[in-house]
């Protein structure tokens, strides 16, 4: 890390720009924690052989894929297909109904606890207190987490995401994409290894679409491993090194973004 | 043990904090207990003096009423945006949300309890001379039931469209008994005269016991559901 990269975003429709400040010796908000290297060698994520069954209905039916730790992959899929079902299993808000996830090796049935301390993940929602300023979600979040020195990390992240001006403000008094960078500072409190983001630009102007890209980018460098859940082909294929793509909860497609066209991929999505 | 318990106090002032700031909460259920008991004064017409069987019935319809408005309104502050998928990522032991949002609920409803008692006593001219500690008592022991219960099946509905109304429908069965053990322990303080203590207050305690326990164990797979 040579230096903080600040992401800012002109709400009143200018355009984003980004501050590569170098700041000697300053720990970069992106950080990975120590076991970051000892659990490379296992798959970042592995699901084996895993179904979904929610009200009698199967929602995922045999997915088996690998993601490799410091991947970017995009997860795409018509509505419905089982997206945000798999990233709620991956992030052990819900278990399989049968097989078996493991993240970084670790198996999603048994250990969920330490596996949800190296996730983080971006939701449709924010999963923030919209009645609390940007600062105190992230230090009441970030004192959950048991971070050290929470108030300096959630500084740092309000200075990463570009908002450390607004810190002290209700999330409630944020535009969308305000509250999409403070969720995603949320995502990050705690270094994690791998993050979930479902949809992560819906309902964003282009110039916080654009900001969030580059952090998504910028998180990658350093290491994250990201899965993107997406309805947009063409900037999945831009953003992503892996393609999945699943049809109505089999995954059909896993294939590395530079072997495919938006309109192969559509058509996959499309097939009946 | 002291990880578990700063979770529980961090989860709890937060949920304060966030009643503090809005006062939406607790200015709500206030003006609805206030209200229902002004009607039952209107309507019930008591004669000066009223006993202490009466003073517990009137007030358990304003706290019970109140109490679901509780329950409903701090849990629905976890679902929104889904504040309650960030609560389950992170690793803490579900037990403590749950006991973080009894122990919100029972700052509320105490809270309720002190501004609509005195005014159910003012309108009804409730005698509660032979035994106020022994009223405060017997009311705290049975909130701290009622607000168990209502706690977890607040989490159960939380997630559907009929939030308040099915909360009412399951809590109020399920806690008449706490009421009934509550109103009789009352009943044989005011009329006969018996000291808060022994069968009666066993039985509150033994009640106010399982259904913390049960609720305890039932949480986690609730929020899960």
């Amino acid at each position: 890390m040579t230096g903080q990269l600040r992401i800012q975003t002109d709400e009143a429709g200018g355009d984003a720009r980004e501050v590569r400040q170098r700041v000697p010796g300053a720990p970069s908000p992106l950080r990975l924690a120590p076991q970051v290297e000892a659990a490379a060698c296992s798959p970042a994520v592995r699901s084996l052989g895993v179904h979904k069954v929610i009200d009698d209905r199967p929602v995922l039916r045999d997915l088996t894929f690998d993601l490799a730790p410091g991947s970017y992959a995009a997860l795409l899929g018509a509505n419905g297909a089982g997206k945000t079902t798999l990233l709620r299993m991956l992030s052990t808000l819900t278990l399989p109904s049968r097989g078996r996830i493991e993240i970084f090796g670790r198996c999603t049935r048994k250990q969920g606890a330490l596996i949800r301390a190296g996730i983080g993940l971006i939701g449709h929602q924010s999963m923030l207190y919209r009645d609390l300023s940007a600062l105190e979600n992230l230090l009441f979040f970030g004192r959950l987490h048991d971070i050290p020195e929470p108030g300096v990390r959630a500084m740092d992240l309000l200075e990463f995401v570009g908002l450390v001006d607004r810190a002290n403000d209700p999330v409630k008094t944020f535009s969308r994409g305000m509250v999409q960078r403070v969720s995603i500072a949320r995502a990050l409190l705690h270094e994690p290894r791998l993050l979930l983001a479902d949809e992560p630009f819906a309902g964003l102007d282009a110039p916080s679409v654009a900001a969030v890209e580059r952090l998504l980018e910028q998180l990658n460098t350093e290491g994250m491993a990201v899965l993107l859940a997406n309805h947009d082909v063409r900037q999945s294929l831009r953003l992503a090194r892996t393609v999945l793509v699943l049809r109505r909860g089999r995954l059909v497609l896993d294939c590395p973004a530079g072997q495919l066209s938006a309109e192969d991929v559509l058509g996959e999505i499309d097939k009946r | 043990m002291n990880r578990a318990i700063r979770h529980i106090a961090l989860l709890t002032a937060k949920d304060l904090r966030i009643e503090a700031r809005g006062r939406q909460t607790i200015g709500l259920v206030t003006v609805l207990a206030i209200l229902i008991v002004v009607v039952l004064a209107l309507g019930l017409a008591p004669a000066p003096g009223a006993s202490g069987l009466t003073a517990t019935a009137i007030l358990w319809v304003a706290y019970l009423f109140g109490g679901v408005l509780i329950f409903e309104k701090t849990m629905a502050v976890e679902r929104y945006d889904e504040a309650l998928a960030g609560l389950l990522l992170a690793p803490i032991d579900r037990g403590a949300i749950f006991a973080a949002k009894l122990i919100a609920n029972l700052v509320l409803m105490f809270t309720l309890a002190l501004v609509v008692t005195p005014v159910a006593v003012v309108l009804f001219q409730f005698d509660l001379s032979a035994s106020p500690g022994g009223f405060v008592v017997v009311m705290m022991l049975s909130m701290i039931g009622y607000a168990a219960i209502g706690t977890l099946f607040a989490a159960l509905t939380s997630s559907t469209r009929l939030a308040g109304g099915l909360l009412a429908m399951l809590v109020f069965p399920v806690t008449l008994t706490i009421i009934l053990a509550s109103t009789r322990v009352l009943y044989n303080l005011f009329e006969h005269q018996q000291p808060v203590g022994g069968s009666g207050l066993a039985i509150l305690i033994a009640f106010d016991v399982i259904f913390l326990v049960a609720s305890w164990l039932v949480f986690e797979l609730v929020l899960e559901a």
